[in-house]
């Protein structure tokens, strides 16, 4: 009986997982559609929603992180070090906070939002309704949502860790005295091309995972729409799963 | 424009059989909205048949892949009863989404839903998101949204539930203006409402019971 149990859950991951991989390649194999003008529309409005409309706090945020991390070293290392100072924020804020915190954000602000909105679709038959138009929901309400959700996560860790760093040697120069170049000097060294990759592949990983994750809880929901918000706690709780798990693998792979 | 051959379902179609030719209005007749509604995913590819034949503009469909149906839908218009209308789109990017999906040209797209809406009596604003508008407001969004498609075949899902005399003869007058204006559009309604064949003067009348469809004179 346990066994069975063991077995059935087993095969439920897998189908759950070979799911989100197909609603990933299936928006890679559509990504042709965007020439169409309201999938197009949809991607824009994504892209406004998901990046644009969270830029200013993602930006507050990586200030006020900035300013905390490098406080912090400094507290640790001693005024005179910039060079390390300037290193170990690199370290922390392109390696790992950056691509997480947006992932987080991204998380908190549209994964709920884009799992009840299709679960809602799909209760009031507005997606069968879209079929009946002879369009393809796939191409019209997925691809748009995972494309414009990766690149917004992209383009906010790009913000945040540019936001984390400069707020982080202003405050030490301004405040500590160290010199603007000491930290410039600290960090250019250290901003590899490993360091630069490993949080590219984080984000659009992370982007690519949340989306499909929200996607696929919202296009499940079906018949009552009391599932909807059972759905959006399930897909909150499994984006943040699945980036965390992604986190350690990837700097696994990349720096151990 | 659809026929259906032998077409059995498990629990609701036994060997059915329909014939739904070009330029006429025909009526199915169902005895629940749950069998309305599976007639009308029958008809538009969204359910498959267990075993049968489905041949919608002459096509059978039943092996048809994702893409060949959604060609295939491009020629149908639907009008459902609770208009169909998406709720995170305006009504007026509602009306346009199936051409301005389908078409590539979109030239004088904005005058021609101005004038449908101006044919079929929609008064509205049309810069709001559906939800607050009443049903047969929604429907009519519906109507013309499908008439922008020029389809060659037109399916009403119950559109005169709930409505007055007056408003249903006016509904009922685009209606037939509408099939007239293409040679070879036909009309089919969906509906459970046994009067329905009266006031419209269908060509033909379906009755489904007992998983079999059968013609009403």
């Amino acid at each position: 009986m346990k066994a069975k149990r063991i077995t059935e859950s087993i095969l439920d991951t897998i189908l759950y997982l070979s799911g989100l991989f197909n609603l990933i390649l299936n928006a890679f194999k559509n990504l042709p559609s965007l020439r169409i003008r309201p999938v197009r529309t949809v991607f824009f409005r994504q892209i406004y929603f998901a990046g644009i409309e969270t830029l200013g706090k993602m930006v507050i945020i990586g200030l006020l992180i900035g300013i905390v991390i490098i406080s912090q070293i400094t507290s640790l290392v001693g005024v005179g070090r910039g060079e390390l100072i300037g290193k170990i924020l690199v370290w922390v804020v392109i390696r790992e906070l950056g691509p997480l915190f947006a992932a987080i954000v991204v998380i908190a602000r549209s994964v709920t939002a884009i799992s009840a909105e299709l679960g809602s679709m799909n209760v009031q038959g507005e997606i069968a309704s879209i079929e009946m138009m002879g369009i393809d929901p796939e191409r019209y309400l997925i691809m748009p949502r995972i494309t414009a959700l990766t690149l917004s996560a992209v383009m906010l860790t790009f913000y945040f860790e540019l936001a984390a760093i400069l707020g982080g040697i202003i405050v030490t120069s301004l405040f500590w005295g160290i010199p603007f170049e000491q930290h410039t000097k600290g960090i250019l060294t250290s901003l590899t091309i490993p360091e630069l990759s490993a949080s590219l592949v984080k984000s659009l990983l992370f982007g690519l995972v949340i989306s499909a994750v929200s996607c696929f809880q919202g296009l499940k929901v079906s018949g009552s729409i009391t599932k909807i918000p059972q759905a959006t706690t399930k897909a909150t709780m499994q984006s943040l799963f699945f980036v965390f798990i992604f986190d350690g693998i990837i700097t696994f792979i990349f720096f151990l | 424009m659809i026929t259906l051959e032998c077409a059995s379902l498990k629990g609701f179609l036994d060997c059915a059989s329909l014939a739904i030719s070009g330029g006429r209005a025909c009526v199915v007749l169902t005895e629940t909205e749950f069998e309305k509604n599976l007639i009308l995913r029958i008809f538009t590819g969204l359910t498959r048949l267990d075993s049968g034949k489905i041949f919608i503009f002459g096509k059978e469909i039943s092996s048809f892949s994702y893409s060949e149906l959604n060609a295939a839908r491009k020629g149908m218009g639907i009008v459902l009863n609770n208009g169909g209308l998406i709720s995170n789109l305006k009504v007026w990017e509602n009306i346009m989404l199936p051409l301005s999906y389908h078409s590539s040209s979109h030239h004088d797209m904005d005058e021609k839903m101005i004038s449908i809406l101006g044919k079929i009596g929609y008064d509205d604003d049309i810069a709001v998101l559906p939800g607050p508008l009443p049903a047969y407001k929604k429907r009519l969004a519906g109507f013309a949204r499908a008439m922008l498609m020029e389809p060659d075949l037109i399916i009403y899902d119950s559109v005169f539930e709930g409505l007055s005399p007056d408003i249903r003869s006016k509904v009922l007058e685009t209606i037939t203006a509408f099939q007239r204006q293409k040679e070879g559009r036909a009309s089919l309604f969906l509906d459970m409402d046994g009067r329905l064949p009266d006031y419209i003067r269908a060509d033909s009348t379906y009755i489904l019971k007992k998983g079999k469809f059968y013609e009403r004179n």
